[in-house]
């Protein structure tokens, strides 16, 4: 009696295995790595928000090829180490069929071997030119933004060839994202013949940079380059506007322009530029039709990197309806998109393993930003 | 040069006092209980957030806001007593055990405020003045906030000090903290004298947590930043004991930041200012209840 019970117990938690296995195969399952914590917590509701509205949609429209999309969701607390255990997890627990972020330069780094070993298409906001294709070679891994060497330049191109300005000044972090983007700075001001005056650092967390500000302020510069994440590029925009620099041009990079940036300066902001990956107020139809959505479901409007990461979501499902679920043949079909329509115009796979160079330099005034050019 | 000068000197004191802030709140906790609380700077945090709420999400006038926040951080403090230290006290925990509990606690509420307000630091009103329009004397320009910070400071020093030597409440929180056992002998209500400083100095340090918004902004880093750090360090320059001596403690890391990036460095801020601090803590003499 016993024995037959036994049986039948193992026969019903055989069956239900079989059942699980075959729910678990009838999806198609993602896993999103993006900072809700820490220094980078600002970007983690956008690009969640974005990840989850395309998922809904195109589950809604019936999947990828016939497969609904399933999705787990990290905090990597924009910290490398942090980002290393949760992309264990989903990589050899959730065993994940393509992996979004994470978005932090420093954290894809860190996390971008067990990718590469386990063959898990990696999809990044990041946007650190030290992790490129011609960098780590990492089949699996690419770029759903333009990187930072590419908005540097542009930055600084217009900076000298448009505004005319000769003797800048750099205030940056001490992430990745802020030291590559100084040292692409000061190389491209020094290709125009121009040396920069002064170089200083405001750590992450901080709220005062008078100190590095008044330092600035004794080389009498004609522009002030900001690199530094959001939080900080407030602080500095607020004291700068305090310390009486005059007739000196902000510039800024992409934490520059964007909604966590303006909240918190305030009227300070007006009248910095800043290079964008993305701005809601772009008038492109597909810009706008994602805004839409994006506030329909959200209530609150989108910001960068939030398009990159709905790019990246319906760029996947195009390959996969190509390829079909080898994580394999989704990387070599990834490596050959050409001309895919997206939020961020249209996206083909470079050399770097980059999709896309489009940015913005903008100009902020009177709580809007004032869209100069685009650049593709 | 001189102006640069005197505004470093200025823009470092003004920083400094808000490390002062925090690190008074801690002496006030070492001097009442003997204890240190890691989760400390969270009490800064969930005032500011709960300001924030009262204020610009209930829009609540200002001060009511502000009133409320300190009255439900101070209750928790009461919480903090009845559910983290009596627990420990009565099994014979001692004062590790109550710094493991606490910087737990401030860990579970920095997560708990990512939980209820997410992650994104909010603006904070311009209560106390505009910082793109400072007050401009000769060359150098301070900011109304600081004024504001070093106003409510001397007359909560000064309070404070009297406080603890004049009134009989005062010197009862000191006597507690020195001998539970004695000042219960005494005829000391211990148990009141405990709830009065976990509220005390919760409810103080929500306060700070408000001043310290509008440079902080009502952020994660209130909660969980280095400000937490700088506090205890200036609560230990100034041997934690006297609250006036923790603000200076403040100011001296202020100006420490801010010269050390006029004549060193801004990437070895931390280095050098942290290296001169350790300096400070092994030549110092042992601090006293």
């Amino acid at each position: 009696m016993i024995r037959r019970r036994l049986i039948i117990g193992i026969l019903a938690v055989a069956l239900l295995s079989v059942t699980f296995v075959a729910s678990a195969a009838a999806t198609f399952k993602i896993a999103l790595v993006a900072p809700f914590t820490g220094s980078g917590s600002i970007l983690g509701e956008y690009i969640k928000n974005a990840l989850v509205l395309a998922v809904d949609e195109i589950n809604a429209a019936g999947g990828v090829k016939g497969r609904k999309i399933e999705y787990v969701i990290y905090d990597d607390a924009a910290s490398p180490a942090t980002a290393l255990n949760v992309v264990n997890k989903a990589i050899l627990n959730d065993q994940v069929d393509a992996m979004f972020g994470p978005n932090m330069s420093s954290c894809v780094l860190a996390v971008n071997q067990i990718a590469k070993d386990n063959k898990v298409p990696m999809l990044v906001g990041a946007t650190s030119p030290s992790f490129g294709y011609d960098m780590i070679g990492n089949d699996y891994l690419f770029r759903l933004r333009a990187d930072d060497e590419v908005k540097v330049v542009n930055l600084v191109k217009y900076a000298v060839e448009v505004l005319k300005l000769k003797k800048p000044a750099i205030i940056h972090g001490s992430t990745d994202y802020c030291v590559v983007a100084k040292n692409v700075a000061v190389d491209s001001f020094k290709k125009y013949g121009i040396n920069t005056v002064a170089i200083e650092q405001v750590k992450e967390g901080d709220k005062d940079a008078a100190g590095q500000l008044l330092k600035i302020k004794q080389a009498n510069p004609d522009m002030l380059i900001g690199l530094t994440h959001e939080p900080e590029a407030a602080v500095v925009i607020k004291q700068f506007r305090s310390f009486g620099f005059g007739n000196v041009t902000v510039l800024g990079f992409t934490a520059w322009g964007v909604p966590a940036f303006t909240d918190l300066a305030g009227s300070a902001a007006d009248g910095v530029i800043s290079v964008q990956g993305f701005t809601p107020e772009y008038k492109d139809a597909k810009v706008q039709e994602f805004v839409a959505k994006y506030k329909a479901k959200w209530n609150s409007m989108p910001s960068d990197p939030a398009q990159a990461y709905y790019d990246g979501v319906y760029l996947l499902k195009s390959v996969v309806e190509k390829v079909g679920f080898n994580r394999t043949d989704i990387m070599k079909g990834l490596t050959q998109v050409k001309n895919f329509p997206g939020v961020q115009g249209s996206l083909t796979c470079d050399a770097k393993h980059n999709f896309t160079n489009f940015s913005l330099i903008s100009k902020y005034k009177g709580g809007v930003w004032d869209i100069i050019t685009a650049i593709f | 040069m001189l102006s640069i000068w005197i505004q470093n000197a200025v823009s470092g004191v003004a920083i400094g006092l808000l490390y002062g802030l925090i690190g008074l709140g801690v002496v006030l906790f070492f001097q009442t209980t003997n204890l240190l609380n890691f989760a400390h700077i969270s009490s800064a945090m969930l005032g500011a957030y709960l300001c924030y709420m009262f204020n610009v999400t209930l829009h609540l006038p200002f001060v009511l806001a502000m009133v409320l926040a300190i009255i439900l951080v101070a209750c928790y403090g009461l919480l903090l007593k009845r559910f983290v230290y009596e627990p420990l006290a009565k099994r014979e925990g001692g004062r590790l055990e109550f710094i493991i509990a606490t910087m737990m606690l401030s860990v579970f509420l920095l997560n708990a405020v990512i939980v209820l307000w997410g992650g994104v630091p909010k603006p904070f009103p311009n209560v106390f003045g505009d910082p793109a329009k400072p007050l401009i004397i000769g060359s150098v320009a301070i900011q109304t906030h600081s004024l504001w910070v070093l106003g409510y400071v001397t007359v909560f020093v000064i309070a404070l000090q009297s406080f603890f030597t004049k009134t009989m409440t005062g010197k009862s929180l000191r006597a507690v903290a020195q001998n539970q056992g004695a000042a219960r002998l005494m005829g000391i209500d211990v148990e009141k004298m405990l709830t009065i400083s976990f509220m005390l100095s919760t409810g103080i340090t929500a306060l700070a947590g408000i001043l310290l918004a509008p440079a902080y902004f009502v952020s994660l880093d209130l909660g969980g930043g280095i400000i937490g750090i700088k506090g205890f360090a200036a609560a230990v320059v100034g041997r934690m004991n006297k609250p006036y001596v923790a603000l200076l403690g403040g100011v001296l890391i202020g100006l420490a930041e801010n010269f050390v990036v006029l004549y060193a460095s801004s990437v070895y801020r931390d280095v050098i200012t942290f290296a001169f601090l350790i300096l400070f803590l092994v030549v110092r003499k042992k601090a006293e209840v």
